[in-house]
Order: C-alpha cells, then sequence, then structure tokens
C-alpha cells in the first residue's frame, strides 16, 4: 500500500519527530554485535576445527535469504540492512552443537527467522529471541542430533563426549575450572569458552549496547539460588561458579537475554528478568530432566517481558496513584 | 427471515466460507490433539460427522417440541447418545484405532462444533438442510483434519498413511509429532487461510476503486481502509 | 398443558429414547469388545513365550500374572504384565520367565508415552533383545556408555537412560512381587 509521503502530488517529505540524529542506530549497533562474537568465533574453530565457520555462514546466508524472501512475498521494504538477520543467522549457529547437519542448520535458521521473528511482523515485534526459537525448535525436532557433541581439539580425556553439565547431571562428574574457563570441554559451537564470550561481553556493556542491568542481575540471581541449593547438599548439588561457567549460561546471559527487542525495557523489569531466568536456570538443571535449560528460562521469561514491562512502568512525574 | 440458498450452497460453504476449522474455529480439541497422522485426522473426522450429522437430524425434527428452556439439555443428551454409539462402535470394529484416539472419541460430546450447529442452524432449520448443513461442517472438519494429519505425519514420521514417501536420508522432525507441532502446523495453516482471504478482498477492493477513478475522474487520495 | 410439565416429558422421551438405544447398542458392543481385549492380552502373553500354546490366570495375587502352557500342557513358565513409572508417563510392560522364575524369556513393551525418538528406543529391538535370556535370579541391573558385562546387566540407551532405568526397575518389583507370591505358595 502506498503512503502519503511517497505520493508524488506532495512536496514536503514528512515525518514524525525525532528529527536529530546521533550516530547510533539499529545498523550501528547490530555490527557491534557481530564484533563482539569475533572472539567466539575465534575460539570455536581453535576448538572445534574450520568446518564450523561452514556451519557459521549457512546459517547466516540462510536467515538472509529467508527474510528477504518473507519481505518479497509480503511485499514490505528489504531490511537485511540492520543486520539482525546476520545476528540471528551468527547467534543460532553459535549455540548449536559443532559438527551439526547443514540441513539441520538450514531448517533452524528458516524456522528462527519465519517463526521466531517475521510471523510476528518483523524485526521489533517478535516476542521470543529468534536464534533461540530456532534452537528450540531443532532441539525438539532432532533430539538426538542435538545432544551429539563433538570431542574439543584439546581434550585431555578424549572418553567422553559428555557437556559437563550432563557429565554433573547424569554421573557426577564434576569438571575443573580452567577447561571450563578456556572452552576445552564438550558444548554448543561459540559457548565452551568463558574466556571469548566474557571479552564479547564485556565490549558490548562498554560500548553502551547491551545494559549492564541484565547480566549483573542474572549472575546475581544464579549466585544466590544456585548457592542456596550448594549450601543444602554440596555433595549432590554444584556450586554457583560451576553454573555460571558451564554450559550456555555466559552466552545467554550477554547474547541472548540482552536482546533488546525481547527483553524488558525499564530498569525494575530487567531485574525481574534476569533474577527470573536464573532462577529457572538453576531449577531446570538441578530438578529437570534436561541437562541444560538456560534456553528454555530465556524463552519462558521472554513471553513475561509484556507484563513485566506493564507493571514495572515508573510513575509519571507528579502523577498521583 | 432471511432469504432460502439452495440446497448444495448449505453443503458447499461448510467447506470453506464458514469451515469450522478456520472460520468458526470450533472444535479446536480433537484438532490439535489427534492429528498426529493423517489416519487418526480421518477416523476422528468421520467419528464427528457421524455424531453431527445423526444429532443435526434429530434435532431438526423434534426441534418444534422442544421447549426452549430445556433445549440445552436436549441437544447434549441426543449428542452424547451418539457419541456413546460411536465410540462403542469404534471399540469394538477397530480397537486399534480406538485406542490411539483414545479418550477423544468420548469428548466429541464437549465438541463445541457440534452443540454451535445444533444451536445456530439445526434447531432452526429443515430437517434437510440441517443434513445438508452438518455434512457440509463435517466435510469441512474432515478435509482441515486431513491436511493437518498429513502435514505432521510427513514431517514428523515420514510417512503417510503408513506408507514411506521421504527419502531414508530423511530425519523426521519429531516436533511435529508433538503437542507444539499441532499450534504451529494450524496456526500456519490459519495464518495461510486469512492471508489469501485478506489478498482476496484487497484486489476486490482495488479493482472496485480503479472502476471509480476510471468513470469519475476523482483525484487520487488513498483513505485508510 | 403447562411448561413444566412439557419439559418434563420432552426430557423424559428423549432419556428414555437414548437411553433405550444405548442398551441395545451396548448389547451388541460388549462381547466383541471383551474378545477383542482377550485377543490383545493373549497375543502379549504369546509374544514373550515363544513356546507357549496355552495360559491360565494366577487366582489370589495382588496383580495381573499368567502360567502358561505349551502344546502338551507342560507349565513352561510365566507370563508377567507389570507397570511402572517412566520418564513422562505410565510404562506398561510384559515380561517372560522361566518356570523357576530365575531367568527372563523375553520382553516387551505394551504401553508407553517416553519421548519420542529417545525414550520410544524402548520399543526397538536392540534394546528389548537385551532382555532375552538374562539371568533373574538377582535384581537385573544397567549399566552405561559399554556393553555388559554380567549375564544380569543391560546397556542402558544413550539418550534416554531415565527410561531404560525406569524398566529395569519395573521388571525387577514385578519378578520381586511375583517371587514373593509364588515361592510362598509352593511351601504351603
Amino acid at each position: 500500500m502506498e503512503t502519503v509521503t511517497e505520493n508524488p502530488s506532495y512536496k514536503l517529505e514528512l515525518t514524525s519527530s525525532p528529527h536529530i540524529h546521533s550516530r547510533w542506530s539499529t545498523q550501528y549497533a547490530m555490527w557491534l554485535v557481530v564484533i563482539s562474537l569475533i572472539p567466539a568465533v575465534i575460539t570455536a574453530v581453535l576448538i572445534f576445527e574450520w568446518y564450523q565457520l561452514v556451519i557459521i555462514s549457512v546459517s547466516i546466508a540462510t536467515a538472509i535469504g529467508t527474510e528477504s524472501l518473507i519481505k518479497y512475498i509480503r511485499n514490505r521494504k528489504l531490511t537485511i540492512n540492520d543486520g539482525s538477520g546476520v545476528i540471528t543467522g551468527l547467534l543460532l549457529a553459535l549455540i548449536l552443537p559443532p559438527n551439526f547437519s547443514l540441513f539441520g542448520t538450514v531448517i533452524g535458521a528458516v524456522i528462527a527467522i519465519s517463526l521466531g521473528k517475521e510471523v510476528f511482523g518483523g524485526l521489533g515485534y517478535n516476542i521470543f529471541n529468534p536464534a533461540l526459537a530456532g534452537r528450540a525448535f531443532l532441539q525438539a525436532s532432532f533430539p538426538v542430533a542435538m545432544t551429539t557433541w563433538t570431542i574439543p581439539n584439546f581434550a585431555v580425556d578424549a572418553t567422553t563426549t559428555a557437556t559437563p553439565l550432563a557429565a554433573m547431571k547424569f554421573d557426577k562428574i564434576y569438571t575443573s575450572f580452567s577447561p571450563l574457563f578456556l572452552g576445552n570441554i564438550g558444548g554448543s559451537i561459540g559457548e565452551t569458552s568463558a574466556l571469548a564470550v566474557i571479552i564479547g561481553g564485556v565490549f558490548l556493556i562498554a560500548m553502551g549496547v547491551v545494559n549492564w542491568r541484565i547480566p549483573l542481575s542474572m549472575l546475581i540471581g544464579i549466585v544466590l539460588f544456585g548457592g542456596i541449593l550448594w549450601l543444602i547438599d554440596p555433595t549432590k548439588n554444584p556450586d554457583p561458579v560451576f553454573h555460571i561457567f558451564s554450559g550456555g549460561f555466559l552466552f545467554g546471559m550477554f547474547f541472548m537475554a540482552t536482546d533488546w527487542v525481547t527483553s524488558p525495557i525499564t530498569a525494575k523489569g530487567m531485574w525481574i528478568f534476569g533474577i527470573g531466568i536464573s532462577l529457572l536456570v538453576v531449577l531446570i538443571r538441578v530438578y529437570g530432566g534436561l541437562p541444560e535449560g538456560v534456553m528454555f528460562s530465556i524463552l519462558f521469561m521472554n513471553g513475561f517481558v509484556p507484563l513485566i514491562n506493564r507493571f514495572t512502568q515508573p510513575k509519571t512525574f507528579g502523577a498521583v496513584k | 427471515m432471511k432469504k432460502q440458498v439452495t440446497l448444495l450452497k448449505e453443503y458447499t460453504k461448510g467447506l470453506w466460507e464458514i469451515n469450522p476449522v478456520f472460520k468458526q474455529v470450533l472444535g479446536m480439541c480433537p484438532t490439535l490433539a489427534v492429528t498426529v497422522s493423517a489416519i487418526n485426522g480421518i477416523a476422528m473426522a468421520l467419528a464427528t460427522t457421524f455424531v453431527l450429522v445423526l444429532s443435526s437430524l434429530i434435532i431438526s425434527i423434534i426441534r418444534k417440541l422442544i421447549p426452549p428452556q430445556v433445549r440445552i439439555a436436549s441437544y447434549i443428551v441426543i449428542i452424547a447418545t451418539f457419541v456413546t454409539i460411536a465410540d462403542l462402535v469404534m471399540k469394538a470394529q477397530f480397537p486399534e484405532l480406538s485406542k490411539s484416539l483414545g479418550p477423544f472419541i468420548p469428548l466429541i460430546v464437549v465438541n463445541c462444533l457440534i452443540l454451535g450447529r445444533a444451536e445456530a442452524f439445526a434447531s432452526k432449520n429443515t430437517p434437510v438442510r440441517a443434513l445438508f448443513d452438518s455434512l457440509g461442517n463435517g466435510t469441512g472438519f474432515l478435509i482441515v483434519l486431513f491436511i493437518i494429519g498429513s502435514i505432521r505425519e510427513i514431517l514428523g514420521s515420514g510417512t503417510i498413511l503408513g506408507f514411506h514417501i521421504m527419502p531414508l536420508t530423511f530425519e523426521p522432525w519429531l516436533i511435529m509429532i508433538l503437542p507444539a507441532g499441532a499450534f504451529l502446523t494450524l496456526g500456519l495453516l490459519m495464518g495461510l487461510a486469512n492471508f489469501y482471504v485478506d489478498h482476496k478482498k484487497n484486489k476486490e477492493r482495488e479493482s472496485i476503486i480503479e472502476k471509480f477513478r476510471s468513470s469519475k475522474q476523482l483525484p487520487t487520495i488513498e483513505t485508510e481502509a | 398443558m403447562n411448561n413444566t410439565t412439557k419439559m418434563l416429558i420432552t426430557l423424559g422421551f428423549i432419556g428414555i429414547v437414548a437411553g433405550g438405544s444405548l442398551s441395545f447398542v451396548n448389547n451388541w458392543a460388549t462381547p466383541l469388545i471383551a474378545a477383542n481385549q482377550k485377543a490383545e492380552t493373549e497375543r502379549a502373553i504369546f509374544l514373550v513365550q515363544p513356546e507357549a500354546k496355552s495360559y491360565e490366570r494366577i487366582d489370589n495375587l495382588p496383580f495381573e500374572a499368567y502360567k502358561v502352557f505349551d502344546e502338551n500342557k507342560t507349565f513352561v513358565g510365566y507370563s508377567l504384565p507389570y507397570e511402572g513409572n517412566g520418564f513422562q508417563g505410565k510404562i506398561r510392560l510384559m515380561v517372560g520367565l522361566s518356570t523357576d522364575l530365575n531367568n527372563i524369556i523375553a520382553m516387551e513393551v505394551l504401553d508407553q508415552i517416553e519421548t519420542p525418538g529417545l525414550g520410544t528406543k524402548i520399543l526397538e529391538e536392540p534394546f528389548k533383545d537385551q532382555f532375552k535370556n538374562l539371568n533373574s535370579s538377582s535384581p537385573i541391573e544397567w549399566v552405561k556408555g559399554s556393553p555388559p558385562s554380567k549375564d544380569n546387566e543391560i546397556q542402558a540407551i544413550t539418550g534416554a537412560t531415565i527410561s531404560s532405568k525406569a524398566i529395569v526397575a519395573i521388571i525387577n518389583n514385578g519378578i520381586e512381587g511375583l517371587k514373593k507370591a509364588e515361592l510362598k505358595g509352593e511351601e504351603k
């Protein structure tokens, strides 16, 4: 449909405020996110070989292709330039298991963009984090392939390919701190190295792309809830440090939970959101049937964001309740 | 009294115009729950149609005898009778099918589609019209359940009506035979149906505007629809 | 006729007709349904006892159990349907046992609602075949990651440890219950 401004009979172009532009744009922020993910990509190649780059490229290409196709079918303007498709593709690839099938990657990226984002009306309208939605679909569809982990390159003990969380949950084997920190463990392509993820995450916070409240509240939450369970029974429940550095917690904390569209906009809301995620992560990891729960926790809390926003709306100055 | 339409129209309207699933959005519970395979979808829809047609017919025949205060109670008793008959017949003749449909056959009693058609149509129309209307609705229900069941079976198990049709390398998308797959399939199909209807409406409107413009040469400012 | 009477008469009439037709259908269907159920039980009993030709239900047990006989009416073993909790819901099994209850002849899963693709591997041959000729004089056990080394061990399914464990637990409980009941009976 035509809009008024595109009608050639009008001489004056009408746009609503704001009229002052800063260097900040969706595009600028999105490219900063891409830069922040470079350390994770590099460590992924170091730990799991070059093939992971193929998965990443396929995922990004499919994401962009799907978005263009849907925009074309729906007769809307192309929005590839905003970089959100690239981010979704990149994030999705980084949370897949290493050496995942390319066909599966394509399905995941198509679902992430189409069902995760475009059915709601595109960027800004989606309720759930698109990359996580894509992964959740793959997890439910191919539970075996999605939990088949590759032995890391520098593995000391090559007999087990289980992730530290699975080893803890099913066999009560603890992984020591240094492999967890450097990433020399079984796990998704981009999430194993806590160091690389922290470098990227701190960069994002320093540049002001993501709000520090969500990561901080998640950290406090996991120390609190993980710590309580650990103090109750240290032999059965993992300590909070293990909770933080294992699985996808750090990756989800910096790159998934902080997604602009699917996290609360109020400061108070962000605290509720972050602590809620951590509570769910601890509950799923300790009492659930699955070893890891970061993905479901974030998706679950995503669903509460509209409610959280509504109940934490700051009072207008001078307003009487 | 509204204008009487042809008997054929009473039948065909159930296929698309007032399709039970896409347009009336009735009977969602069986639509979502039993459609893990095409055969389940067909069996469910046939059982529902059986109950729908016979109860509509009976209700239409005795519609003038039922006092309005007890009409819902009467409808439910009639519907429940036919549901129980359907359930017993399936248990006796098709035990396997009855087992895979589980409690959803007895639950046809509370399928809004049947009470909905009884209240909205059969209680106000002649038995012949009620027969055609319920047959049309049943067919519409059958088509949609078959489509949803087929999509879920093909993607979720790689088969259709039990026959392998996907290549051996195809790994089934297990999510499609889980409840989430039912919601995804139904949602996307409904979205497609609405998309198609919108598209058609837009085209019609544009052609009317076009005709109007070319005949009257009015200024071309588009107003908000 | 006043309105209340009319309502009562209508509802009463509909009720009588409905009840009448239902009892008619029920009379026709009941024997067929019973036959279906019997056929299903029989199929399951013989599935885990390949030599069996006839069976007989053991009375006075708190659960179902069957003695099975071969063509010469010789007692060849037990068929034991037993159920317990799996990962997502009830799992119902049929276990075939030797006459002294110390050997499992075969195991079949009758009903389950485990996770498709993972837990449902308990329905597949590689898993079920592990139970053939398993020594059940002591409770059977499961191992993970490596093939079983003892004659009362099975290997759990990768990714479905909970379902595998559940099956082992159900079988152990069932055998224990049957042993208690049957061996006590012999002592008398």
